[in-house]
């Protein structure tokens, strides 16, 4: 009889076992990568709420208490903002460098990553090295001489000056991330492609770019970011307001304002990210994408 | 004008200081299958990318159809090569991979509509066109590697070991859709693999190359039958040829070869031999035989692969391994004494100093 029921025991509790150990498991994946997840998500994204729910405050609620939601939530500090002398121009300005300051480094970089990755020259190495001293090199301590050469060219307070300096700071860095994704496209298939009758640039048009697409993407992105959000060289080297671009513009912002009006600060603040978060947003599922395509051989 | 339709002459490559290839010279004739079979690293691969046009040449000449084309950029030469990993545009649709050549070659609409069709059908494609290459099985991507290469029209077909990514069944299936295409195609082709049973059954012509040179070339049975040297004996044929060194012993009207051990392995005749010649005594295990009788030489068996419709033995002759085979069935064991007949008439001597036939 002991026996009966050991033998109908038995499943049960293997299968309790199993769920135990089942549990466990998830429990421990969790602790691995769940919770650090869960604390980058909210270590990355909780300023920028805050900032928001700052910038729908009252002027002076912000002083009052230290609630994380607004008493009654207003889009005055926006209307403020939008209201601002300069505005429209500091967004253009923006705009216009970053576009600038993105699709020339790409152009440049595509054809030097390209180079690098599939010619094989003396000094290779060392040239490619070379290529990083303008981002090892500490920005600020470059803005001195710029400033003096920027001035003796009398290119102050143009866009060119603006164009010239984020492209020499984006060409290295998409350069070096493209070399490495050049790099990955088996040389047979170029040299396939070579066979099939396509020139150095078909092949870099139809075949290495479109297999290399997440690593355009991905310098695509940096150079937005980098142009997007470039300070130190606005700052030394542009004076007019009409030539600011957004960070500059905020930076100024206390002065221009007169008022410590916290909200408005916010909202600038978010009004100078959001455009940003919508690229990322918009990228990044074109990354994904690309990566789910390039991936299949 | 001769009738070779390919053909290498003095042919030299070298990687900075490396040679690997030392005066190559080759002719193909025109439609013929001929295989490139070596061991790895022995510049097969690199003869044939020379001949595509992928790696320049340092000196010496190839011409395809009586015109020199050294100098010719791949795409003008008339050819086209299929790569050992297919080297399919993994972003392109099956379609988009057949036509890339043609576009790249501007042709019409109609024309290239009418080749992917073509090649689509022969290698019954038809219905995965709209598929990228990641959702293809092995034999499929090879499918569209070779189709690649057909709706170019090439003059001469390069394959570049396009079946060693294969399991053994899909690569014997494959074996025989090339050489079915070969045959309606009639198509020049050059093919590299250090498969030697690909070689064997595919070729018309077998080129055998070692360290950059070529050993020997003729017809797959002429090779097997008569290899030129120990290289070639040893190469080709698996299991591969008994080489045992000995030297030449006459007796009354006999000879023999004196092995190193002592045992005397029967010659049919003395034919241009010398007494106390030192020789290499060639025989392939197919034509070793167990013997019936207690004339013949006495071994012990050491191993018993049963392989289905042969069996693979290894025999022990006085501290000499003998490889041989067997179609019968055989029931003997690992350590059972036998006796073996060897056939005379088949037999392969080799001078051991140059190792060349005699």
């Amino acid at each position: 009889m002991s026996e009966t029921l050991n033998h109908q025991e038995q499943p049960v509790l293997g299968h309790k076992r199993s769920s135990l150990q089942h549990y466990l498991r998830r429990s421990r994946r969790f602790l691995l990568i769940g919770l650090p997840l869960v604390f980058l998500v909210i270590w990355t994204s909780v300023p920028i709420l805050w900032a928001f729910m700052a910038s729908l405050k009252e002027p002076l609620e912000i002083y009052e208490s230290n609630t994380f939601f607004p008493r009654s939530p207003s889009l005055e500090a926006y209307q403020t903002v939008l209201a601002i002398d300069g505005f429209g121009k500091w967004i253009f300005n923006s705009v216009l460098v970053t576009v600038v300051a993105t699709i020339v480094p790409l152009i440049l970089s595509i054809l030097a990553a390209y180079g690098f990755a599939r010619y094989f020259f003396r000094f290779r190495h060392i040239l490619l090295l070379l290529y990083l001293v303008p981002r090892i090199i500490p920005r600020v301590s470059l803005i001195v001489p710029l400033n003096d050469l920027m001035s003796n060219l009398g290119l102050i307070n143009t866009y060119w000056v603006l164009y010239i300096t984020y492209i020499a700071s984006a060409v290295p860095l998409s350069t070096w991330i493209l070399v490495g994704f050049f790099k990955s496209v088996p040389k047979e298939i170029e040299e396939s492609a070579t066979i099939d009758g396509a020139n150095m640039w078909n092949r870099l048009r139809y075949v290495i770019l479109p297999i290399a697409w997440p690593g355009v993407v991905t310098a695509a992105v940096l150079c937005i970011r980098e142009g997007w959000n470039e300070f130190a060289f606005v700052l030394a080297l542009v004076t007019e307001t009409g030539m600011r671009t957004l960070p500059y513009a905020l930076y100024t912002l206390r002065d221009s304002m007169g008022v410590q009006n916290f909200a408005v600060y916010n909202a600038f603040t978010i009004l100078t990210v959001l455009p940003l978060l919508i690229v990322y947003l918009l990228l990044e599922r074109r990354v994904v994408e690309s990566i789910v395509t390039g991936a299949v051989k | 004008m001769n009738n070779s339709y390919v053909e290498f002459r003095e042919l030299q490559k070298s990687f900075g200081s490396t040679s690997v290839l030392h005066g190559i010279n080759l002719q193909i004739e025109e439609g013929s299958f001929v295989v490139l079979v070596g061991p790895s690293g022995c510049g097969k691969s690199t003869l044939l990318r020379m001949t595509a046009g992928l790696e320049p040449i340092n000196s010496g000449q190839i011409s395809i159809a009586d015109r020199v084309v050294n100098r010719v950029p791949p795409k003008d030469r008339g050819i086209a090569m299929v790569f050992q990993s297919y080297a399919l545009y993994p972003h392109m649709s099956v379609a988009d991979n057949l036509s890339f050549s043609l576009k790249m070659n501007k042709s019409p609409l109609d024309r290239i509509a009418e080749a992917v069709k073509g090649a689509a059908s022969i290698l019954q494609l038809s219905t995965l066109l709209q598929r990228l290459p990641g959702q293809l099985s092995g034999g499929q991507r090879q499918r569209v590697a070779m189709g690649r290469a057909l709706v170019r029209e090439p003059a001469v077909f390069l394959f570049d070991e396009p079946l060693s990514n294969l399991d053994a069944k899909l690569r014997v299936e494959m074996r025989a859709e090339i050489k079915a295409l070969h045959q309606r195609l009639n198509a020049t082709t050059i093919y590299v693999t250090h498969d030697q049973i690909e070689a064997m059954t595919m070729a018309d012509k077998v080129v055998v190359m070692n360290d950059g040179r070529i050993e020997q070339v003729g017809a797959p049975l002429e090779i097997y039958d008569r290899p030129e040297n120990l290289f070639v004996a040893e190469f080709l044929g698996s299991p591969s040829m008994n080489l045992l060194p000995g030297k030449v012993v006459f007796g009354d009207g006999t000879a023999a070869v004196e092995l190193e051990n002592g045992v005397l392995l029967p010659l049919p005749n003395k034919g241009d031999l010398q007494s106390d010649q030192k020789i290499i005594y060639g025989i392939r295990p197919e034509h070793i035989a167990l013997a019936d009788d207690e004339n013949g030489l006495a071994i012990t068996l050491t191993l018993v692969e049963p392989a289905g419709w042969e069996t693979h033995l290894h025999a022990d002759l006085a501290g000499v391994t003998l490889r041989f085979l067997s179609v019968d069935r055989v029931n003997a064991r690992p350590g059972d004494p036998a006796h073996l007949a060897i056939d005379t008439r088949q037999l392969h001597l080799f001078d051991p100093e140059t190792g060349r036939r005699i």
